[in-house]
C-alpha cells in the first residue's frame, strides 16, 4: 500500500463529490494539506488531455515533487483523481476500474442525484478496501 | 561512488559532488536548449532530478539539500525562459517520449518556478527548525567571517592571515566549521521574498496560459508566504484571488482553507466587517463531515481549523458571541482582538450574488397577484439559514418599495431596543411573534396581512434581521418562483423543503403585487351627434362631471385611433386634396364654456397634435362639471375610435397620492356628405365628326371629346348620400389656373334664374346644375377646373361657416371637327301629315370632302329621298339632303337613321339616338294645345 494517496471524485461540473485520504501514512505532514490543492490544479491538465485520447485511464497527468496525479475519466466526464507516490500503474488502473463500477452502482440508485455529493458509507468502505488491495 | 576522494569530510564532499553535478547539468541543458531540443532538455532535467533527489545527505542539515534542489528548478526555469526553443505544439512533442510522459505544463518555466519556490520553502522550514534547536547560535556567528569558496569548484576553505606581510593561505575546514558557515550565510538570505517572487511569476504565467486552477494554487501559496511574513495586506490580496476562484469552482474544502487564512488576515488588520463576513461565509459552507478523526487526522490545518461540522460550530459561536452578546460577556471571552464599540453598528447587505446568501435567505410571496387599495392582503415571509446552530432574531423589518407598507416583526421574548430603525416609520405596523428562531435548514414561515393605499406595484425589497443591539443583516427579498439554488448547497444531500406550505405559492409566488387604482368617482361623457361628415369641423362636447371626488390637476388625454388598423396616416397618398397626411385630425379644443378666466389662471396646458391632444382640466369641487368641445376634421370617409382618458388627483396637493384614471371611448363614423358627378352633352341635333371618338389615342381612353368653338353643355349633379339633411349654399366651377381661363369659356347655364342660390337637400336627393362650355383653344387636354360646392348642415347656425367641398372635373380633349352633320326637323309631327327633314353636311375644312351616306328605313315613317349616295362637299360649304316624311304612328318615334361615312378619314358616324327622334301627335288639335301650354 502506498504511503500517500488522496482519492477524489470530481463531478462533471468540476465540483468534488467524494474525497478520501487513502494513504497508509502521511509522509511529510506540511505537504499533506496541499493534496486537494494539487488535485484541483491538475484539473487544468485533465481538461486539455481528456479530449485528446479515447482511453479512460489517463495515467499520470501531473507531478508534484514525488507525488503523481493519475486520472480516470468516465464517459459522463466524471473524473476519478488519485494523488499518489507509488509507481504501480497496473494497480492504479485496476483501482480506478473497480471504483468506476462502484460509482456506476451509485448512479443507478434512483435516490442519488447525479452531480451531488456521495455520502454513502458503503461506498466509502468499499473504496478504502479497494485502496488497500491495489495501492 | 567509485574512487571518491576521502580527502574532504562527508558533508563537504556531498556538497562538492552536487555542485559539480549542477554545473554539468547546467551546461548540458543549455546546449540542448540552444539546439532546440526541448523534450530532451526536459527529460534530461527529470533524470538529473531523479538521480540526486534521494541523495539527501545528513538529515540534520537537510536544508542544504532543499536549497540545492530549489536551485536546480530555478536554474532550469530561467534557462527555459531565456531559451529560444519555446513552446509550440506540445501535443506533438509529447508523443516522442516513451519512458516518461511529460505533461504540457512541464514545458513552461512557470511549473519549475513554482517547484523551486516549494523546495525553497522546505529549506526555510528545515533551517528554522535547525536554528530553533541549536543553542549555539551565537557561536556560529563568531568564526564564520573568513570562510570563502576556494579555488576548486564546490570546495570551501578558511582564509587565514599568517602574520603581516605574508601571503594569505587557504586552509581546509572541518564539516562543523562548514555547517556553521552555511547556516550563518543562510540566515542572511530572505528566502520568503525569493519564494514570493517566483510564485508570483508562475502565477502570472499560469494566468496568461488560462490555467486558472494552477494560478489559483500559486496565488494561495503567495498568500501563505505573505501570511507567514506577517504582511496581512498583501496576503489578503492573493488569498482573495484564490478565494474568488474556489468560490466559482465550488471546492468547499479548499475554499474553507483559504477563507481561514483570509479571516486571520482581516483579524490582524482589524477589519471587523470583513472578519464577520468571512466567518459567516465559512460557517455556511456545506462542510458536513462530523468528525475530525479518520482520514482528516493528519492534516496540518490552516488558521481556519479543520473543515468539519464542529469547526463550523465553533466559528459560529465565536462570531455570534462577538456580535450579539452584551459587553460584559465579551470581555470574558477576549482574544478576538476586536473592540466592538457600542456606537458603531454593523450592517451586512446580502444580495443575490453574495457568498453570504446561505446565511439568510429571504423568500417573500404575496398571496394575491392583484389587490384592491385599502384591502388587507396576505404575505408570507420565509427565512432559511444554513448556519450550523439555531439563531434567535430580535426583530425583523420587512421593507417595500412603498415605504408606508414597511412593517416590523418583534420577538416578544427579547427586550425592545431603544434604537429604532430609520427605515420604518413610527406609525407603521408592528407584529409580535412568540419566538423568532432560525433553525438550520428549516424554513421559518411567517404570514401577515398588510394593506396598501397607493396604487401601482407593491414590491418587497429586503428583509432586515436584527441580531442583538448592533448587528443587522439585510437580505434581498426573492420571489419563490424565481429563486435560484444556492450554488454551494445545491449538490449537498439534504432535505429539500418548500419556502411556503402552499405548493402553488412556492412555485408561482411573487414578491411583488399590483395594487389597483381607486374607483373613479368622476364621470366623463362624450356627446356625439351621429356620424361626422367629411370636410366639416365636427364638434364633440366632452363633459367632466364630478360625482364624489373633487378633481385636482386633471388632465384630459385625447387619442384618435383608426378602427380598421393601419393608422391614420398613409404615406402612399398622392392625391393632392389630402396633402395633409392625416385623414382624420384634431383641429382644436375649445376650452370650457363660460370660465375662460380660470383657464388662464391654471396655466392651461393645451397640446394638440393631429391624432393626440392634451388638455388640462381646471380644479373642480364635488358636484361641479366642466366641458370642452373637441373639433375633429375628416379628410376621408373613415371610422375612427376616439379615446379620452382623464387623470386626476382626488385629494388636493398631497404628493404621494396617485392619479385616478377614467377611460372612455367612442367610435365615430366619418361619412362622405355629397356625391358629385358630371356629364357632358353636345349641341342638340348637331353631330360632329370627332376623330378621337372613333380612333381613340392610347392615353385618352376615358376622356370625352369636345368640339372646338362649339357650345357644349356640362351637367353637374350633387347627391346627398348621408343621412343628414344638408343645405347647399352655392355651386360654381372655378378654373384652376390662367391657362384654363383663356382656353375655354364656362357660363352658368340656363341663366333664367330658376336655379336657386341655395337649395335644401334631403338625404338621397340630387341637385343638378347646368353649365355651358365653349372651348376656344385646340388642346388634347383641357383642364376644366373643379366644382366648388358650399354646404352646411340644415338647421345649423347661419353664422357658422359653410363647408367647401371641391370636386375635380375630368379633363377633356378639344378638337376641331372636319364635318358637322346638322339635322333640322320640326319639334313635333302630326300623324299622317308630311313634314320635311333636312340633313346638312357642313365641311369645315379647306379640303374637298367626299362623304357617303346611307339612310335606313324606319317603320313608322314613309320616306321620300335618296337612300344612299356619295356626295362631295366643297370646302367651307354645306350640302343639304332633304327628305319628306309622313308619320304613321303616334308617340315618340325614331327618325330614319342616317349614317355618314367620310372617305378622307374613313370614319363613319351617326347622329345620336336621342337627338334623332321626334314626337308624333295624333292630330293637329293636340299640337295647338301643346303650343298654347308652352306659351
Amino acid at each position: 500500500m502506498a504511503n500517500t494517496a488522496c482519492f477524489i471524485i470530481v463531478g462533471r461540473n468540476d465540483i468534488p463529490i467524494y474525497e478520501a485520504e487513502v494513504g497508509s501514512a502521511a509522509k511529510r505532514e506540511d505537504a499533506a494539506q496541499l493534496h486537494q490543492f494539487i488535485l484541483h490544479a491538475a484539473l487544468d491538465v485533465v481538461q486539455d488531455l481528456a479530449w485528446t485520447t479515447s482511453a479512460m485511464f489517463l495515467k499520470s497527468v501531473d507531478r508534484f515533487n514525488d507525488l503523481v496525479v493519475s486520472v480516470y475519466v468516465t464517459a459522463g466526464h466524471t473524473r476519478l483523481m488519485l494523488l499518489h507516490d507509488s509507481r504501480n500503474e497496473d494497480g492504479i488502473k485496476s483501482f480506478f476500474q473497480e471504483v468506476h463500477e462502484l460509482y456506476i452502482k451509485i448512479l443507478l440508485n434512483p435516490l442519488y442525484l447525479p452531480g451531488s455529493r456521495i455520502a454513502s458509507s458503503h461506498f466509502d468502505t468499499k473504496v478504502r478496501a479497494l485502496a488497500r488491495k491495489y495501492l | 561512488m567509485i574512487g571518491t576522494s576521502t580527502r574532504l569530510p562527508a558533508i563537504q564532499r556531498l556538497v562538492e559532488i552536487k555542485t559539480i553535478a549542477e554545473l554539468l547539468h547546467f551546461k548540458i541543458s543549455t546546449l540542448l536548449l540552444h539546439g532546440g531540443k526541448l523534450i530532451e532538455a526536459v527529460t534530461w532535467f527529470h533524470q538529473h532530478k531523479a538521480s540526486y533527489e534521494k541523495v539527501v545527505g545528513s538529515t540534520e542539515f537537510i536544508f542544504l539539500h532543499w536549497d540545492w534542489m530549489s536551485r536546480q528548478f530555478l536554474v532550469f526555469a530561467e534557462l527555459l525562459e531565456t531559451s529560444s526553443a519555446t513552446a509550440q505544439g506540445f501535443s506533438s512533442l509529447n508523443q516522442g517520449t516513451a519512458e516518461i510522459s511529460l505533461t504540457e505544463f512541464e514545458f513552461y518555466p512557470a511549473y519549475y518556478y513554482q517547484l523551486a519556490a516549494q523546495y525553497l520553502k522546505d529549506k526555510k522550514c528545515a533551517l528554522e527548525l535547525l536554528l530553533s534547536m541549536s543553542e549555539t547560535a551565537q557561536e556560529i556567528n563568531s568564526c564564520s567571517e573568513s570562510i570563502t569558496p576556494s579555488g576548486y569548484v564546490g570546495q570551501f576553505a578558511q582564509l587565514l592571515e599568517k602574520g603581516e606581510g605574508e601571503a594569505l593561505t587557504f586552509h581546509s575546514i572541518t564539516d562543523e566549521e562548514y555547517t556553521r558557515y552555511t547556516i550563518s550565510e543562510a540566515k542572511r538570505f530572505q528566502d520568503s521574498f525569493e519564494i514570493i517572487a517566483w510564485l508570483k511569476r508562475s502565477y502570472e504565467s499560469f494566468t496568461n496560459l488560462k490555467a486558472g486552477r494552477m494560478a489559483a494554487r500559486c496565488a494561495f501559496e503567495v498568500g501563505r508566504e505573505y501570511f507567514d511574513l506577517a504582511d496581512p495586506n498583501n496576503a489578503k490580496k492573493y488569498f482573495d484571488i484564490a478565494a474568488n476562484f474556489y468560490r466559482q469552482e465550488g471546492w468547499v474544502t479548499l475554499l474553507w482553507e483559504v477563507l481561514g487564512y483570509l479571516r486571520e488576515c482581516s483579524r490582524n488588520l482589524g477589519a471587523l466587517k470583513d472578519f464577520v463576513e468571512l466567518s459567516l461565509e465559512m460557517v455556511v459552507l456545506p462542510v458536513t463531515s462530523y468528525d475530525d478523526s479518520g482520514n482528516l487526522k493528519n492534516k496540518n490545518y490552516g488558521p481556519g481549523g479543520p473543515a468539519t461540522f464542529s469547526g463550523r460550530e465553533s466559528i459560529h459561536q465565536e462570531i455570534f458571541t462577538l456580535l450579539c452578546r452584551e459587553a460584559e460577556l465579551l470581555s470574558s471571552i477576549g482574544g478576538n482582538g476586536f473592540k466592538l464599540a457600542t456606537d458603531s453598528p454593523l450592517h451586512l447587505e446580502i444580495d443575490l450574488v453574495s457568498p453570504l446568501r446561505p446565511v439568510l435567505l429571504a423568500s417573500v410571496a404575496f398571496h394575491e397577484q392583484i389587490i384592491k387599495p385599502h384591502a388587507m392582503c396576505s404575505i408570507t415571509l420565509s427565512l432559511l439559514s444554513h448556519l450550523p446552530l439555531p439563531v434567535e432574531i430580535d426583530h425583523l423589518e420587512v421593507q417595500f418599495n412603498q415605504s408606508m407598507c414597511n412593517f416590523v416583526i418583534r420577538n416578544s421574548q427579547r427586550p425592545l431596543w431603544a434604537t429604532s430603525s430609520n427605515t420604518v416609520q413610527s406609525g407603521s405596523q408592528v407584529e409580535n411573534e412568540p419566538s423568532l428562531v432560525l433553525v438550520p435548514n428549516n424554513w421559518l414561515r411567517l404570514t401577515y396581512a398588510i394593506n396598501s393605499e397607493q396604487s401601482g406595484k407593491l414590491e418587497c425589497l429586503s428583509v432586515l434581521a436584527k441580531l442583538g443591539p448592533l448587528f443587522t443583516i439585510s437580505s434581498r427579498a426573492e420571489s419563490p418562483a424565481a429563486m435560484e439554488d444556492l450554488s454551494v448547497w445545491k449538490h449537498e444531500n439534504r432535505v429539500e423543503s418548500l419556502p411556503t406550505k402552499d405548493p402553488v405559492l412556492a412555485v408561482f409566488g411573487q414578491k411583488a403585487t399590483q395594487v389597483d387604482e381607486l374607483e373613479p368617482q368622476v364621470d366623463v361623457s362624450l356627446g356625439a351627434s351621429g356620424p361626422a361628415l367629411v370636410g366639416e369641423d365636427f364638434t364633440l362636447p366632452i363633459v367632466v362631471t364630478s360625482k364624489g371626488h373633487a378633481v385636482y390637476n386633471g388632465e384630459l388625454k385625447i387619442n384618435l385611433v383608426d378602427v380598421g388598423g393601419g393608422g391614420l396616416f398613409s404615406p402612399r397618398e398622392t392625391e393632392p386634396f389630402s396633402l395633409e397626411s392625416h385623414h382624420v385630425e384634431i383641429c382644436g379644443i375649445d376650452g370650457a364654456e363660460g370660465n375662460d378666466e380660470s383657464e388662464s389662471e391654471t396655466g392651461n396646458i393645451k397640446k394638440i397634435q393631429q391624432s393626440f391632444g392634451l388638455v388640462s382640466v381646471p380644479d373642480l369641487k364635488e358636484g361641479e362639471s366642466w366641458s370642452c368641445k373637441l373639433e375633429i376634421k375628416w379628410h376621408r370617409p373613415k371610422p375612427v375610435m376616439l379615446f379620452v382618458s382623464l387623470g386626476y388627483l382626488p385629494h388636493g396637493s398631497e404628493d404621494n397620492t396617485q392619479k385616478v384614471h377614467i377611460h372612455k371611448s367612442l367610435q365615430i363614423e366619418g361619412k362622405m356628405p355629397l356625391l358629385i358627378s358630371s356629364q357632358f352633352m353636345l349641341p342638340y341635333r348637331r353631330d360632329h365628326l370627332l376623330l378621337n371618338k372613333i380612333k381613340p389615342a392610347p392615353d385618352s381612353e376615358d376622356m370625352s371629346s369636345l368640339p372646338l368653338n362649339e357650345k357644349s353643355v356640362l351637367v353637374v349633379r350633387a347627391k346627398n348620400c348621408s343621412e343628414i339633411a344638408l343645405k347647399l349654399v352655392s355651386m360654381s366651377i372655378e378654373l384652376d389656373d390662367k391657362q384654363g381661363e383663356t382656353s375655354c369659356l364656362i357660363h352658368q347655364g340656363g341663366g333664367c334664374g330658376d336655379s336657386p342660390s341655395s337649395a335644401n337637400l334631403a338625404p338621397g336627393e340630387e341637385f343638378k346644375k347646368v353649365f355651358t362650355v365653349i372651348p376656344i383653344t385646340r388642346t388634347s387636354k383641357l383642364d376644366l377646373g373643379s366644382v366648388h360646392l358650399k354646404w352646411r348642415r340644415q338647421g345649423s347656425n347661419i353664422t357658422e361657416a359653410c363647408v367647401l367641398t371641391k370636386h375635380k372635373l375630368p379633363e377633356v380633349i378639344v378638337e376641331a371637327s372636319p364635318l358637322v352633320m346638322n339635322l333640322s326637323c320640326p319639334p313635333y309631327a302630326i300623324l299622317g301629315e308630311p313634314f320635311t327633314c333636312a340633313v346638312r353636311i357642313c365641311n369645315q375644312t379647306q379640303l374637298l370632302q367626299e362623304a357617303k351616306f346611307a339612310l335606313a328605313d324606319a317603320q313608322s315613317f314613309v320616306l321620300s329621298g335618296s337612300h344612299s349616295n356619295t356626295i362631295s362637299v366643297l370646302p367651307k360649304s354645306e350640302h343639304v339632303l332633304s327628305y319628306k316624311l309622313v308619320p304613321l304612328t303616334c308617340g315618340e318615334q325614331q327618325l330614319p337613321k342616317i349614317t355618314l361615312t367620310s372617305a378622307r378619314y374613313s370614319a363613319e358616324f351617326q347622329p345620336s339616338a336621342v337627338a334623332s327622334s321626334v314626337f308624333v301627335l295624333p292630330s293637329a288639335s293636340h299640337a295647338k294645345k301643346t303650343n298654347s301650354t308652352v306659351k
